[in-house]
Formats: structure tokens, C-alpha cells, sequence
């Protein structure tokens, strides 16, 4: 059986350009590897027909760019037209979307082949994928444990190695906690890099889609053709175009790089902390100025997510009624039990906590003591990292606390999901972009991710020291046990 | 929060149009009171600036011009209602007579 998705991007563009593979071969081989990899439950929807559909009508097209032909996956709260788009949610499990999401319309103007939607905490609301209705994703490195969340069915089927490209989405850290949990490389850019239109909704001020990839380069050249301005999005950013590999593995000598005195204390545990330490040490070899330094109001960060967050859900989860789309409470004696009975139906427990915490905090004289309050903190955080970016090219810390943990464990808690994001959420909160780089495993062989945050609009930077870790480290980040070439 | 009545948990369901039975009270009322004494965390931090985002960047805005554009075909999106009647959504009866 052929091996072509274990290639390059660049083996592969060259392949189908000198006609000796097909788009086909690789669909072909996409879907045998979802076959083999069924256990692992990456996908909601599979759109297999479609996929070799559209293989077929690429073979008389010529092969214009180096994402041609490429399968992708997609999660599953990006609007796909005429594939259904659930959120992992019993209240959207027969929706089929009208249009395609801004992403969705680039990615196919490239023509990469979407194979599926993939799976997620329903409505993203978790940090764990264990929300989802369609049941959890397993990480692929031990397949008892988390694959992480909320694009955990991303994060897994790039780990996997299904499919080299797929995009998730990053509130409060989906896409790089669930990165670092499966030991792939994971970015959320800038907010208003790419257009949010066609992703539905969550925490809108905070909501950022991203590419997930097997390494660093090839998430380099998909945030290349997802990103600018849409007229669809006014939070989306109109900035001239820049080719966001230049300077992958250049020289980092002489790079600033700051850590914040928070994300190496006591809550990280000592195994991701010493890999992290190694990692330090290495940059100082390579010529790097490392400082310590505070971020103010950086341990606030979870809980004006919690406010933030889940305020602006109860605001967009409202739509949810039962009478446009989705979900509906059948035979309802009048319109408040349609509302009442589709809500409490349609929605899982996860997502009912949060819109009825989210209510709480909205409602009346509460919006002013928490929802304004947290804006303006919120605002806080944002200068002080924009402050230490006039002195720093980077900051960087671990991505998680501690690595992917056990399905069956923590279930009880409904703040364990929010500290799982501790690391993550202050990026959020300040807007910046972010991603995790893989850098190790731990002693029981689960991925340890590196956290980079860049300033506003400077991904290219990140994706500088990232390529040269990934080169020094040259890890095999492949679960099956071969080197991934 | 000293303490999370089962009228308050009730009241927020409501707000939030979300039916409970009545296992779900109790239940809810336990698992709101740990996630809104986290949040009370903010009402211990001083000192902080008055002027605030709602956007987590700056910039402009600019809105695009209000001209018709192409609209969703209604006769697709209606697909996606759970009841409809030719070109209309179907509710249930609002006003009784």
C-alpha cells in the first residue's frame, strides 16, 4: 500500500505535478487510514463521495499551488455547504450548512480536498473533546487517554497521521492544548488574521481559527492562504500579504525571549517543567538572551476567560431556539416549553452550565461587577504583553501543565476544564498569537509541547524559533514508530 | 456567594431558557455555586485600568457599504427548519383566544 501521505508537502506538490501520483491516490489513501485508525474517533462526518468527486474533477486541472490535491480536515464548528456541520451537538446533529465558512471557500479556491469534520467539544466548550456528543476522541499516542480539547479531533487525526493539514478553532487554548496533548504543531494567530465567518460562534471576542500540521513549516504555508481581510468579518484585519515561511530556519542567535515568572511555577509539573528547562538551555547555547519577567494580572487570566467566555456564550448559544434550524422539542404544548425543552434537550450538560453561568454574570446590576470588570482587566494583560513585546521578540512557556491525561479521570469537576487552559488562556485575553511546538515526552512516552507567543500580527517570528527547535530536537513525532520523513 | 438558593438556580434557568426537571436543581445548584464562587475570584482585584476593549486588538473599523448584495436562497435555508409550511417557518400558537 502506498505511503504518499507520510511524504513532504513538497514530495508530494512534486509528485502530482510530474502526473506520477494522482489527487485520487491520496483521497484513496486518506480513507484507508481513517479505516485503520477508527478507534481513535477523529471524525464526526466523513464527506467520502464528495472527496473523490472532487479528486477526479482536479485530474484535469493543473497543479497551481503546493496545497493542490491535499486532503484536510475540518472541525466541526466551521460551516461546510451541504456537509453537515454538527458542533458535536445533539442540537445541530442534522444541520447542513448553506454556505461555506470564509476558510472553507479559501481552502477549496486552493483546491486541498476536504475528506471530513472532525470531532470536538460540543460547541468547543471543554478541554477534553469528552463533551462531544459523538463521544470522544483518544489520543493517539495512548489511546486511554485525552486527546485534548476542544479540537481534539484535529489535534488527533494530524497526530495519526490521516491527513497532513486540518483546522481547529482557539477560544481559550483549543487549538494548542489539544497540539501539545497529541504532539503536532498547532497555531492561533493573531485575532482578526483569519475571518471568523462560517465558525460558529462561541466567545466571539476571543474565537480565532487555526491550521493544525505534523510540523512547522506546513502549518506556515496553510495560515498563508487562510489569512486577510473579509467583508464578512468586520473583526477581520486587512494587512498586506507576507509570505509567513521567510523566515523559517533562519538564525534565532541574538533573539530576546522572555518567560513569564508564572508559567514556571509550581503548577506545571516538575516532568513538563524539567523538559521545558532543557529546552531554555538549548536556546542559550544557540546565542538567545533569556529573562524571566511578570505580566500583569497573567494569574487572573482563567477566571476573566470563565466571565468573558461564557457571557458572550449564553449571548450566542441563544439562537439555538428550535425553530430555524437544529434540534426542536416535538409536539410543545406553547412557545416558552419549545425554547425550554429544545434547550435542555438539545444541549449537553457542559454547555448548559456555562450558558446558565453565562446568564448569571449578563444579567442586570452582574454584567457591571463581572463582564465590564473582566473587559477592562482583560485590557490590562493586553499592555503589559504589549509592553514586554517593545523589549522581547518572543515570550514563550510549557503549553500545558502537565501532559494528556486518562479519559475516565477528573470527570467530576467542572473547573478542571478551565485549568487545563491556565497556560494558554492569557494569549486569548491579549489577542496575540500562539502556538505549540512539540519539544519531548514524558517518561510514559505522551508529548510535552512548547508554548511561543509572538506580538500582534508577528507569527512569523514564532514560526522562526519554532522551525529551529524542530530542527535541533528532530524528534520522531510519529505514534506508529516510524520516522515521519 | 455564600450561598446558591434553588430560586436563584431556577431564575438563571430561566434567564437562560433552559428547562430543568426536578433532579437537575439540585445537581445544577451545586456545580453553578463552584464555577460563580471561581468567577468571584475578580471581585478581590484593585487597582486595575478604568479604559477597556471589548475587541482584544486595536483597530479601525470599517464597515462595509450598504449595498444589496447576494442574499442565501430562503427556499435552501428553510431546509434546515424543523417545521415548515411552503414559504414559512412554523411555530407553535402564540396567542391564545
Amino acid at each position: 500500500m502506498s505511503k504518499y501521505l507520510d511524504l513532504s508537502l513538497k514530495e508530494i506538490n512534486k509528485l502530482l505535478k510530474d502526473k506520477k501520483i494522482k489527487p485520487i491516490d491520496l483521497v484513496e489513501e486518506a480513507f484507508e487510514n481513517i479505516e485503520k485508525n477508527k478507534d481513535i474517533n477523529s471524525f464526526i462526518t466523513l464527506d467520502k463521495e464528495n472527496a473523490f468527486k472532487v479528486a477526479k474533477e482536479l485530474e484535469n486541472k493543473e497543479v497551481d499551488n503546493l496545497l493542490f490535491g491535499i486532503p484536510i480536515a475540518i472541525k466541526d464548528n466551521i460551516c461546510t455547504k451541504n456537509l453537515r456541520t454538527t458542533c458535536a451537538s445533539k442540537m445541530l446533529e442534522n444541520f447542513i450548512p448553506n454556505y461555506d465558512a470564509t476558510v472553507v471557500e479559501k481552502i477549496k479556491s486552493k483546491n486541498m480536498i476536504i475528506i471530513g469534520k472532525t470531532n470536538m467539544d460540543e460547541f468547543a466548550m471543554g478541554s477534553t473533546s469528552r463533551t462531544s456528543y459523538f463521544g470522544a476522541p483518544k489520543n493517539p499516542w495512548n489511546k486511554k487517554r485525552i486527546a485534548g480539547g476542544s479540537s481534539g479531533g484535529s489535534a488527533s487525526c494530524i497526530s495519526s497521521r490521516i491527513v497532513p493539514f486540518a483546522l481547529g478553532s482557539d477560544t481559550g487554548g483549543s487549538i494548542r492544548q489539544p497540539a501539545s496533548y497529541c504532539g503536532i504543531v498547532g497555531m492561533k494567530p493573531t485575532y482578526g488574521r483569519i475571518s471568523r465567518y462560517g465558525l460558529v460562534a462561541f466567545g466571539s471576542s476571543l474565537d480565532q481559527i487555526g491550521p493544525m500540521t505534523r510540523n512547522v513549516y506546513e502549518n506556515a504555508e496553510l495560515l498563508n492562504i487562510l489569512c486577510g481581510k473579509d467583508e464578512k468579518d468586520l473583526t477581520s484585519i486587512d494587512k498586506e500579504k507576507e509570505d509567513f515561511t521567510s523566515l523559517i530556519n533562519t538564525d534565532i542567535k541574538g533573539m530576546n525571549i522572555a518567560i513569564p515568572k508564572y508559567f514556571v511555577t509550581d503548577i506545571v509539573e516538575k516532568e513538563v517543567l524539567d523538559k521545558f528547562n532543557e529546552i531554555v538551555e538549548i536556546l542559550k547555547e544557540k546565542g538567545c538572551n533569556i529573562e524571566y519577567i511578570d505580566i500583569d494580572y497573567i494569574e487572573n487570566a482563567v477566571t476573566l476567560y470563565q466571565i468573558i467566555a461564557m457571557g458572550e456564550a449564553s449571548s450566542n448559544l441563544a439562537r439555538f431556539d428550535g425553530i430555524r434550524y437544529g434540534y426542536s422539542y416535538e409536539n410543545p404544548q406553547n412557545l416558552e416549553e419549545l425554547y425550554t425543552k429544545t434547550r435542555q434537550f438539545g444541549f449537553g450538560d457542559e454547555v448548559k452550565r456555562r450558558i446558565m453561568v453565562g446568564s448569571f454574570i449578563l444579567s442586570g446590576e452582574n454584567a457591571k461587577i463581572y463582564y465590564d470588570k473582566a473587559l477592562k482587566i482583560r485590557d490590562d494583560i493586553r499592555k503589559s504583553f504589549l509592553k514586554a513585546f517593545k523589549k522581547f521578540d518572543l515570550i514563550i512557556g510549557p503549553t500545558t501543565t502537565t501532559v494528556a491525561y486518562d479519559l475516565e479521570s477528573n470527570l467530576d469537576d467542572p473547573l478542571k476544564t478551565f485549568l487545563d487552559d491556565i497556560l494558554v488562556i492569557p494569549v486569548n485575553m491579549a489577542g496575540l498569537p500562539g502556538l505549540n511546538v512539540p519539544i519531548g515526552f514524558s517518561k510514559d512516552k505522551m508529548p510535552i509541547g512548547l508554548h511561543i507567543i509572538g506580538n500582534a500580527f508577528d507569527e512569523k517570528t514564532i514560526y522562526k524559533l519554532a522551525s529551529s527547535i524542530e530542527k535541533t530536537l528532530d524528534l520522531n513525532l510519529d505514534p506508529r514508530g516510524e520516522k515521519n520523513e | 456567594m455564600d450561598k446558591l438558593t434553588r430560586e436563584q438556580v431556577m431564575h438563571v434557568a430561566y434567564l437562560a431558557r433552559i428547562n430543568l426537571e426536578e433532579d437537575d436543581i439540585e445537581k445544577y445548584r451545586v456545580q453553578l455555586k463552584k464555577l460563580i464562587d471561581d468567577i468571584d475570584k475578580i471581585k478581590d482585584i484593585k487597582n486595575y485600568d478604568e479604559e477597556f476593549l471589548i475587541s482584544p486588538i486595536e483597530h479601525n473599523t470599517n464597515l462595509r457599504e450598504d449595498v444589496v448584495g447576494q442574499m442565501l436562497d430562503y427556499k435552501e435555508v428553510i431546509k434546515n427548519a424543523p417545521n415548515s409550511n411552503g414559504n414559512f417557518v412554523e411555530v407553535p400558537v402564540m396567542i391564545n383566544e
